[in-house]
């Protein structure tokens, strides 16, 4: 499944940078994260309930990040198991500073599912990680407001 | 050849247990202390195995045991060969690599089972999979046929040289001669899509270990008890009368449930000789997907040789054929599909070649059709794109190559399933044809019907296609055939039922021979206490070969009541007659003695017995055809596209068919309308689909698209033609995978000719909207 | 230990009162509770049909009901209809029609089929083909079970 999209934040390049590095952050941004917790300073180790059409599980996996290029670039992991399969991918988020505090994310990735999750919820796993990441941006839209605001 | 039971519409006598829901099928079997299994299946479909954790699993409460691979100890072993290839045709290679029950070290497909719970109920041995880790290195899977057959491509199994399942070439003439006096030569590559046999009712497996008894008793949906039975007691190191394999109704087979050694039929007997307790296990409808066979899957690049009138010269087909991760089935379906390619017409130069390749998906077995689809498929394609070629009529090019009925019998010079050179024992392929253009008013369609609707725009197309159907094969079945005491007629045999009407069409060959009311006759199939010879339920054989060993069987009783009669009634046997249910002295038919007497008679005791005694009203008898018969027929379907939703209905569908003599009518039709149904389904709903990960992405019904009511042509019309076979004493042919085997190249067909300003020339066997919106689409550039 | 709810069902007009656990599934307590082993489960997801029972006169799918849910309710099985020395008019048109073939999805469409006709005793065929749409029978390709319907409402019409 390849994802991939765009969205501007308003505020600037570094702030929005460090909140991807943040896992309080993400955890609160995607829908039905459970936990997030910080293995190294590159690791986090989480849990997820996903629904996905007639599927309701929970999922367990380590979130990575590598080619860190702050704060421009970075690549983020994911691989999560559980029983109703799991999901593998790589996606690679792009940081472009616009000027007037606002910051450009770009995204892209390649996501494997397997399982359950492939046989029974495919049809709906595409529009679900599309709503999933609207609502994650909605989210952290408002985590980033109140940061900046805080600066 | 009708008689007063034999070739009449008999309703089937084992409908009112059905009806009434009081039919005992697989899930309704209980025993007192019967535990239930379930399975941890792969989620991967190619990787090395690090570790699978099931501690947590047999602490949950309820969980009696669990097991992986490697506590099988030495009975952990790849399954036996289930069919093996033909040693016959020379220069073939053929790598057999079975399956295993449980995967060990690599998983090979996804779906293919890691471990197995054994639990108080199904409920906590589902529970109980949750609590197991399983921890995989993923490797990236082998799914496309043409990349998977070079060396550069991952391999399935490490220990051969390359995914090499198999190469078999065959040729009859020469093609490569006949190309050069061609007028127009045509080429194609063609697809033939995987489709599920998806009966209604999945697997299931239950199995006591008696120990007192010292027997195995098994319960199995499948189609070869006595199969199953070799293997289990081979398996277990028993002789084969201790184990006992009972098939109870079965809701439905279409050809997986032929296959054993898998999981549940390797692991379990052990698994309950161990525990000493009964175990049931059913399938869930979404392992049906994952790790039921299913078949088709072929890629093909033909070549069709012809004169500018449209004679073939000849004909070339190099396929690739998926055999999955596995092929414990040998070749049984490609090489179905070399017999049926050019089965229908006469081709003078044939060659054709089976690669066959390992992928990460489920095995490839037969499903209703078996190999025969992709063959008709292929051939009928190829005879379109000549017609279109040669601007030829698809009916014409067609009726000019048929075989006629001077030229049976005919060798094909092609060595088919059944080992032998195929022989097209009979039939009247142009007659078919004939009859099919009359029925459809096939002139009336071209030259009144479509032109008229195109004026009005509307999209109506006509398919015409033939086809044949290889049935009836070796290697043979058996019967015994008793008169009881009471004067009822029991009869036993070897093979399974899934549904065909056997207890009913069995019951009419025995009453015709014995005079016997029909519904005096208890047929059993399928449980190897009563009949232990036999081969099983597939390549519509059963009615033909178990239907004549069962007619060899009562002609056999009828010569002892004669025999038997004429001791008692003090006649000779000349003078003797079946009146219904006794025997009567002829023209005196108040001189008689009822069948259920002299049964009792022909059990001799003190003082009567003869040094050669032959207790009983009884005998068994067995028949084995040289080789398979061949049925017959064409198919026509209308339809009408609607070129912006992509919507099809269908106008008309129209089937011809030989099968020889018929035993019953009704089920007959039944037979050809299910088939057709399922054509259907293959042409314009179901499609298998693994993603290139070999995720299989169509693991319900929600994905998976059963035809439905509302799918179906509002009648099918259905004409028969009968040539006798003259390979059994009845003259029969098999019926049970016509329908699905012209369907979908005549519903293409159809298509292409509905929507012919586009001009598209369709390559794949199972079609759906989105893809004929494709097809558009790309025509229109 | 799991908790256990009591429910009473009304069954083919008998009462049962059971301790179950919230998830057992409708077919699951039919079949293993009761013993009605005529109601078939063929997918469990609610879309072949074959476990159809009526539920206070409707037809519903059991695999897609919890026997928690139905509780109070009365339930009808396909051994509510005949017996096999005494089979309902519908069954006897089945048989008669070459109807079913295996039998596994015979009482789903039974099932749904006996409100259709008592709602509606003089369908024409494309009313049948509508109604009997959401079950799935891989054997018979469907033209004789609409066959049999339409051959069953004469039966029970001339009743």
């Amino acid at each position: 499944m390849i994802i991939e999209g765009e969205h501007t934040f308003k505020g600037p390049r570094e702030v929005v940078y460090d909140m991807f590095n943040d896992p309080n952050a993400l955890a609160t941004a995607v829908p039905g994260m459970q936990k997030l917790v910080k293995v190294d300073d590159t690791h986090y180790e989480g849990a997820i309930n996903l629904r996905i059409g007639p599927i309701n599980a929970s999922f367990a996996g380590v979130l990575s990040l590598s080619d860190e290029n702050p704060p421009e670039s970075c690549t983020l992991n994911i691989d999560g198991k559980g029983m109703a399969g799991f999901a593998k991918g790589v996606g690679k988020v792009h940081f472009t500073d616009l000027g007037d505090n606002s910051t450009l994310l770009k995204y892209a990735g390649d996501v494997n599912i397997g399982g359950t999750l492939a046989s029974v919820g495919q049809r709906m796993i595409d529009s679900v990680a599309k709503s999933m990441i609207k609502s994650g941006l909605e989210k952290l839209e408002k985590t980033l407001e109140e940061r900046w605001q805080q600066k | 050849m009708t008689g007063k039971y034999f070739g009449q519409p008999i309703k089937r006598l084992e409908d009112k247990h059905l009806l009434s829901g009081r039919a005992k099928f697989i899930d309704d079997i209980e025993i007192p202390g019967m535990l239930h299994a379930a399975f941890l299946r792969s989620d991967y479909a190619h990787a090395i195995i690090k570790k699978i954790d099931v501690s947590e699993a047999r602490k949950h409460p309820g969980v009696v045991a669990v097991y992986t691979a490697e506590d099988f100890g030495d009975y952990w072993k790849p399954g036996p060969l289930q069919v093996p290839p033909p040693t016959a045709i020379k220069g073939s290679q053929f790598n057999a690599r079975t399956l295993v029950p449980i995967a060990k070290g690599k998983v090979r497909f996804s779906g293919e089972p890691v471990a197995i719970v054994i639990a108080e109920s199904r409920y906590i041995a589902e529970d109980a999979l949750e609590d197991i880790i399983f921890d995989a290195e993923p490797l990236p899977a082998v799914i496309d046929l043409e990349k998977a057959w070079e060396d550069t491509s991952v391999k399935v199994h490490d220990d051969l040289p390359s995914n090499l399942a198999a190469l078999v070439k065959q040729e009859a003439g020469n093609y490569e001669e006949a190309k050069k006096q061609a007028d127009v030569v045509v080429s194609r590559k063609l697809y033939a899509d995987r489709v599920a046999g998806a009966a209604m009712e999945n697997r299931g497996f239950v199995v006591n270990w008696d120990e007192r008894n010292q027997e195995m008793v098994v319960w199995a949906t499948t189609q070869a008890p006595l199969p199953l039975r070799i293997a289990i007691a081979g398996k277990m190191n028993l002789i084969e009368n201790q184990v006992r394999v009972i098939t109870p109704f079965i809701g439905g087979g279409f050809g997986p449930k032929i296959m054993t050694s898998q999981a549940d039929d390797v692991l379990l007997p052990w698994i309950s000789m161990k525990l000493n307790k009964p175990i049931k296990w059913l399938e869930d409808r979404r392992e049906n997907f994952l790790a039921t066979t299913s078949e088709r899957d072929q890629v093909h690049y033909c070549e069709i040789a012809l004169k500018k009138d449209g004679t073939i010269l000849g004909f070339k087909d190099v396929f690739y054929h998926n055999t999955g991760a596995y092929d414990p089935y040998g070749m049984t379906v490609p090489l179905n599909t070399q017999t049926h390619t050019v089965s229908n017409y006469r081709i003078p130069n044939f060659y054709t070649e089976i690669r066959m390749v390992f992928t990460n998906e489920m095995v490839v077995t037969p499903v209703r059709g078996a190999g025969r689809p992709e063959g008709v498929f292929v051939m009928e394609r190829m005879m379109d794109a000549a017609a279109k070629e040669l601007k030829m009529d698809p009916a014409e090019i067609r009726m000019k190559n048929l075989l006629k009925p001077e030229e049976f019998p005919l060798k094909t010079g092609i060595i088919g399933q059944d080992f032998v050179e195929g022989v097209l024992d009979s039939g009247d392929y142009k007659g078919n044809l004939v009859k099919l253009l009359e029925m459809v008013e096939y002139e009336k369609f071209r030259k009144e019907i479509q032109p008229q609707a195109r004026k009005e725009g509307k999209h109506l197309g006509i398919g015409v296609v033939a086809f044949t159907e290889g049935t009836a094969v070796g290697p043979y079945e058996g019967a015994r055939v008793t008169i009881g005491n009471n004067g009822k007629v029991s009869v036993a045999t070897g093979i399974s039922t899934q549904g065909q009407g056997h207890f009913t069409v069995f019951a009419q060959i025995v009453a015709e021979q014995l005079n016997v009311k029909v519904e005096d006759v208890k047929v059993i199939t399928g449980d190897t206490n009563h009949f232990h010879w036999g081969a099983g339920t597939f390549a519509s054989r059963g009615a033909t070969i178990a239907g004549t060993a069962i007619h060899n069987a009562s002609v056999l009783v009828r010569q002892k009541i004669f025999a038997t009669a004429s001791k008692f009634l003090g006649v000779p046997e000349d003078q003797v007659e079946l009146c219904e249910g006794s025997v009567c002295v002829k023209g005196k038919p108040e001189i008689s003695i009822s069948l259920g007497e002299l049964a009792g008679k022909a059990n001799p005791m003190r003082g009567a017995v003869e040094a050669d005694v032959k207790p009983g009203l009884e005998a068994t008898a067995y028949f084995a055809p040289p080789h398979g018969a061949t049925g017959s027929g064409a198919c026509a379907i209308i339809v009408d596209v609607d070129p912006e939703t992509l919507k099809i209905k269908i106008d008309r569908l129209v089937l011809v068919h030989d099968c020889g003599t018929v035993i019953n009518p009704l089920l007959l039709e039944g037979q050809i309308q299910g088939a057709i149904s399922m054509g259907i389904g293959n042409a314009f709903y179901e499609k298998i689909v693994y993603d290139e990960n070999g995720q299989l992405l169509t693991a319900s019904f929600m994905d998976y698209l059963m035809p439905q009511a509302t799918d179906m042509p509002n009648k099918m019309e259905i004409g028969h033609l009968h040539t006798s076979s003259p390979l059994n004493p009845l003259g029969m042919k098999g019926v049970g995978e016509a329908g699905a085997i012209p369907t979908p190249p005549a519903f293409v067909q159809a298509v292409e000719d509905a929507l012919i300003e586009y001009n598209l020339d369709i390559a794949d066997s199972n079609l759906n909207p989105s893809m004929i919106f494709e097809y558009m689409h790309r025509s229109k550039k | 230990m799991t908790k256990l709810f009591p429910v009473s069902i009304n069954v083919n007009g008998q009462v049962y009162e059971r301790q179950v656990e919230a998830r057992l599934l409708l077919s699951d307590f039919l079949r293993h509770e009761l013993g009605l082993m005529g109601t078939h489960v063929g997918c469990e997801h609610g879309i072949c049909g074959a476990c159809t029972v009526l539920f206070d006169g409707e037809a519903v799918r059991s695999c897609l009901i919890f026997s928690v849910q139905a509780s109070g309710h009365e339930i009808r099985t396909v051994e509510s209809l005949g017996t096999p020395e005494n089979l309902h008019p519908l069954q006897e048109a089945f048989s008669e029609k070459h109807a079913l073939q295996c039998g596994f999805c015979t009482p789903g469409f039974l099932m749904t089929l006996v409100p259709f006709l008592e709602q509606n005793p003089h369908p024409t065929d494309d009313e049948v083909r509508e109604a009997i749409d959401g079950n799935i029978c891989r054997c018979t390709g469907y033209e004789k079970i609409i066959e049999a319907a339409q051959e069953a409402s004469k039966k029970m019409s001339s009743r």
